[in-house]
């Protein structure tokens, strides 16, 4: 009991006995054992001073030689608790949130420092913090807000590439949920609390979480991470452009770009969405309930008109394809082989998906052309199911030809047979 | 005769290139024996065509399979692409190929047609043992040809069916693991097992064939037409084998033809997709039909009876059905006496009945699928 | 006398169609047959190597172009540097078929802008994977592809 109060009240007398700034940590210029803060606090029952202990020993800072004191201050040689937690020594207790990015950056925003230890190591994190929306709050007095420890762990830090660092890419959007997909924290901030529920729907998520594609993006990706902000409406078009480049400059050069500008949209969100982004089917494109060009252009208008000439286009493509792709199909269970005629209607499937991105152009001519293209391959492909077709018919009628001479064969053998029968004497 | 004295030398030189011919290779013997034979007429001869329609439809597969083994390549890497060439590129392949696959089961079919008649007709009986005993080892031999031959494709369900077929010996006790290594020429189903079944297919069963195939025929010239029980008696009229029987086999052979041939055109024979060994086998896999009775059989019986696997079990038992069957004309002492032996036509009904009654079991769809 | 002529020459005639149909069919029986046993002109495919149409000295450097190998498309490539490349043309990500820019000594798929190396190593853009190389032979004057 007496230990535990006292444990407290250096913690207490750290806290408000620590100088205001961040202090500075020790580096670990000798491997010295500091094992004096990890035996005491691993033997404490208590849940706030034991855990930190524990984890500490798989910390990527352990494993380069930092100990306890290099951020908490205090003398990890004795194992006198009063020594240890001496302030001036430096102990400072557990920090506040507002104090953390400026105490990992003590060695993170300092080029020298990391150099030490892995030389290509990014220095700017805390500068990009200090733009982000958290950076911003916090330096406003919100304590809410995620610093480095919300992110990376405070003892157990675990390098990005670890599969179990809660910052692999996997794992961020439960990691960045924690916070915003709290309903209260959120209503706080003003911020919707459903956005983890809205990405697990979308492609990105599935590419990454069930295919494994780890290139596919997830919340930092286009918020940034340490500069974590939501881009601006503007660069929208920017941002998804960075993968999907053919996508971005087409709408750039499309009359969508400035009209979106001038209204505002947020560019390739407004028909795609920024969380759910769904697979796009070819009925965003009608007038259906899945249309997302008529919840604009209303009916009868140019751009409507122009919305379902694309839309025609593609289907009758599909169409055409998914046609000559049956009659292929149809001719290759008959025994015919059109291998080359299937190969040759790949393109037709390129044609496809090339007619689908130039949906972005937003010019009905440019989705026409590329139909046009698919259409022909499609066409020919349909021919050469037509032409095998006539060659398996040919080989019909070449067996009617084999057949009536085997049938005129049987019928002289049989007028054989019986003329032969008649010319015998009667059996006994 | 011609002697081979001065007059015998003068008396060919007379002799037109035809006559010289028939005179060296002593076609006159034959001719006569021709002549000589004869078929019964009775409500039964129709089933004498049988065993000439099985010949045919032999000759059909060896003329056949020699234009195949002209482009085809026995290698797991090429096997299935030259197929798939005879299908495409060489022509009439197709019309070969499909002959040939349809060809073999028409000719397992008559064969056990054949078999059947000449069980029900008594024809096994004394002096006619070893004609039936040649007849069942050839029997066996016609499945393996069958057996073999389906791998030669290498395509998946083939691969597959072979792979399942093979494991079937590897039950039997001591021998069987290495009977096993055998077939497949190594512990697994590969390329190996292809250029084995291969040898199997292309030389060794058609020199097995040669000889059992020779000792068959030349025991019934020998022995003549095996008249039923029944008919005995009755001495029946009798046709002769040239002109008449042989013409009428003749139209036989022609139907033949012409439905391999319609079969061809209409009922191509698949090609399928290359043999992948790593990937799991597809469901539905199973054998030609004539082994579908066995393999549906199998399927029945429970993992272990009294401590023996089941399929060892299965597997003794169509051994024993197997010996049964050679030794059928040893077995019936009644029928060589001349007296009925109604037993032993039930035993082959039940038999025969059961064995359609799998098939056609094997051949549904598994409970709770939909038939495709 | 007369009936036994007709006789005859019925018989006569008899065998004579029995003959003919006999023969036509044995001739339609031989006409594939014997189509059969003379070997096309195309050369057999066989999955070892695969003799192109295309002559080696057709291609020129820093230039490619699709072929079929096997029912699937293949980019042939000459390098700048004049060494002949081949590698698998579908695109890993959504399969379309494959270019070699000349311009920038990459191969590049024009659906999503991925980009690949002379390698085959995808480099930039969507594709997961990387394209699969195929050995490249010269015979003659006619090029060979042959998987690795």
């Amino acid at each position: 009991m007496t230990r535990r109060l006292a444990v407290f009240a250096a913690l207490f007398a750290g806290a408000l006995a620590a100088p205001a700034g961040p202090p500075t940590p020790t580096p670990p210029s000798t491997a010295v054992a500091a094992i004096g803060c990890v035996d005491c606090h691993l033997a404490l029952a208590d849940a706030r001073v034991s855990p930190p202990a524990k984890l500490f020993a798989d910390d990527i800072h352990a494993r380069s030689g930092f100990t306890c004191a290099s951020c908490h201050g205090g003398d990890p040689r004795t194992e006198d608790q009063e020594l240890a937690h001496d302030p001036r020594k430096g102990f400072r207790g557990k920090p506040s949130p507002k104090d953390i990015p400026a105490l990992c950056g003590t060695c993170h925003a300092d080029a020298a420092a990391m150099k030490h230890f892995n030389p290509s190591e990014r220095v700017d994190q805390l500068a990009e913090y200090r733009t982000s929306s958290h950076g911003k709050a916090l330096l406003r007095g919100d304590e809410s807000v995620a610093t480095c420890a919300s992110c990376h762990g405070a003892h157990g830090i675990l390098p990005v590439k670890d599969v179990r660092s809660p910052v692999y890419p996997t794992r961020i959007a439960q990691t960045c949920n924690r916070c915003h997909g709290d309903a209260t924290l959120m209503a706080a901030h003003k911020l919707p609390s459903d956005v983890y529920a809205k990405y697990s729907k979308s492609v990105h998520f599935e590419a990454l979480m069930k295919k494994g594609d780890l290139s596919s993006p997830t919340c930092n990706s286009c918020h940034g991470n340490h500069g974590a902000a939501p881009p601006q409406v503007g660069s929208v078009s920017n941002v998804c452009g960075t993968c999907h480049t053919v996508f971005a400059e087409q709408f750039k050069a499309s009359p969508h770009w400035e009209a979106f500008a001038e209204m505002g949209l947020p560019g390739c969100v407004t028909c795609h969405e920024n969380h759910d982004i769904v697979h796009p089917t070819d009925a965003f494109l009608s007038a259906g309930k899945d249309g997302k060009c008529v919840t604009c252009h209303e009916a009868a208008t140019e751009g409507a008109r122009s919305a379902a000439a694309m839309y025609e286009d593609i289907l009758a493509l599909k169409k055409e394809t998914d046609a000559a792709k049956a009659a292929l199909r149809r001719e290759a269970e008959a025994g015919m082989l059109v291998a080359r005629a299937q190969f040759d209607l790949s393109r037709a499937d390129e044609a496809l998906t090339k007619a689908r991105a130039d949906v972005h152009l937003f010019q009905p001519y440019a989705v026409q052309q590329t139909v046009a293209g698919g259409l022909t391959i499609a066409r020919t492909a349909r021919a050469e199911a037509v032409r095998s077709g006539r060659e398996r018919d040919f080989r019909r009628k070449g067996l009617i030809v084999s057949l009536a001479l085997i049938g005129l064969s049987i019928a002289a053998l049989v007028a054989k047979i019986r003329d032969l029968d008649r010319r015998k004497p009667p059996g006994p | 005769m011609s002697s081979g004295g001065p007059e015998g030398r003068a008396a060919a030189a007379r002799l037109s290139p035809a006559a010289w011919l028939r005179d060296r290779i002593g076609w006159d013997g034959i001719a006569h024996l021709a002549a000589k034979k004869e078929v019964p007429i009775h409500r039964y001869t129709i089933f004498y065509y049988l065993g000439g329609m099985a010949l045919f439809l032999f000759l059909v597969q060896v003329a056949t399979g020699i234009l195949l083994l002209l482009y085809y390549r026995p290698s797991a890497t090429e096997a299935f692409e030259s197929v798939q060439y005879i299908m495409a590129e060489v022509p009439f392949g197709w019309l070969i190929r499909s002959i040939h696959s349809w060809g073999a089961n028409l000719f397992v079919g008559v064969v056990v047609l054949h078999m059947a008649s000449v069980f029900f007709l008594k024809a096994y009986r004394a002096p006619r043992e070893m004609t039936w005993i040649s007849g069942a080892l050839l029997l066996f031999i016609a499945l393996g040809f069958g057996f073999s031959g389906y791998l030669l494709p290498w395509n998946t369900l083939a691969f597959f069916a072979t792979k399942v077929g093979t494991d079937v010996p590897a039950q039997l006790p001591g021998i069987g693991p290495l009977l096993s290594r055998i077939l497949r020429g190594g512990s697994d189903v590969t390329g190996a097992t292809l250029s084995r079944f291969y040898g199997i297919h292309v030389a060794i069963l058609p020199a097995i064939t040669t000889l059992l195939l020779g000792v068959h025929l030349v025991l019934v010239q020998q022995k003549g037409m095996s008249v039923p029980p029944s008919l005995e008696r009755k001495k029946p009229r009798a046709m002769k084998f040239v002109p008449d029987f042989l013409l009428r086999d003749m139209v036989g052979w022609m139907i033949a033809v012409g439905l391999l041939a319609g079969l061809a055109a209409f009922l191509p024979w698949e090609l399928g997709q290359k043999a992948e060994p790593f990937s799991s086998a597809p469901a539905g896999i199973r054998p030609e039909w004539y082994f579908l009775s066995m393999f549906q059989f199998l399927k029945y019986l429970p993992a272990e009876i009294a401590g023996i696997p089941g399929e060892l079990l299965g597997v003794l038992f169509f051994g024993a059905l197997a010996a049964v069957l050679v030794l059928v004309p040893l077995l019936d002492r009644k029928a060589s006496l001349g007296r009925p032996s109604p037993w032993w036509n039930r035993l082959a009904l039940v038999a025969i009945a059961g064995a359609l009654v799998l098939t056609v079991l094997a051949l549904l769809p598994p409970p709770g699928q939909v038939k495709p | 006398m007369d009936v036994a002529d007709e006789e005859q020459s019925r018989r006569r005639w008899l065998t004579y169609l029995l003959g003919t149909s006999l023969g036509a069919s044995f001739v339609s029986f031989l006409y594939p047959v014997l189509r059969f046993i003379v070997p096309p002109v195309t050369s057999e495919p066989s999955l070892s190597d695969i003799e192109l149409d295309v002559k080696a000295s057709d291609i020129l450097p820093n230039s490619g172009r699709i072929v079929p190998f096997s029912g699937k498309p293949v980019i042939l490539f000459r390098t700048a540097a004049g060494e002949l490349k081949a590698l698998t043309a579908t695109c890993t990500h959504l399969a379309c078929t494959v270019q070699y820019r000349g311009d920038r000594s990459d191969v590049w798929c024009a659906c999503h802008n991925g980009v690949y190396d002379t390698n085959g190593t995808n480099i930039s853009g969507p594709p997961p994977k990387p394209l699969t190389k195929l050995d490249v032979a010269v015979r003659g004057d006619r090029v060979v592809i042959r998987r690795a």
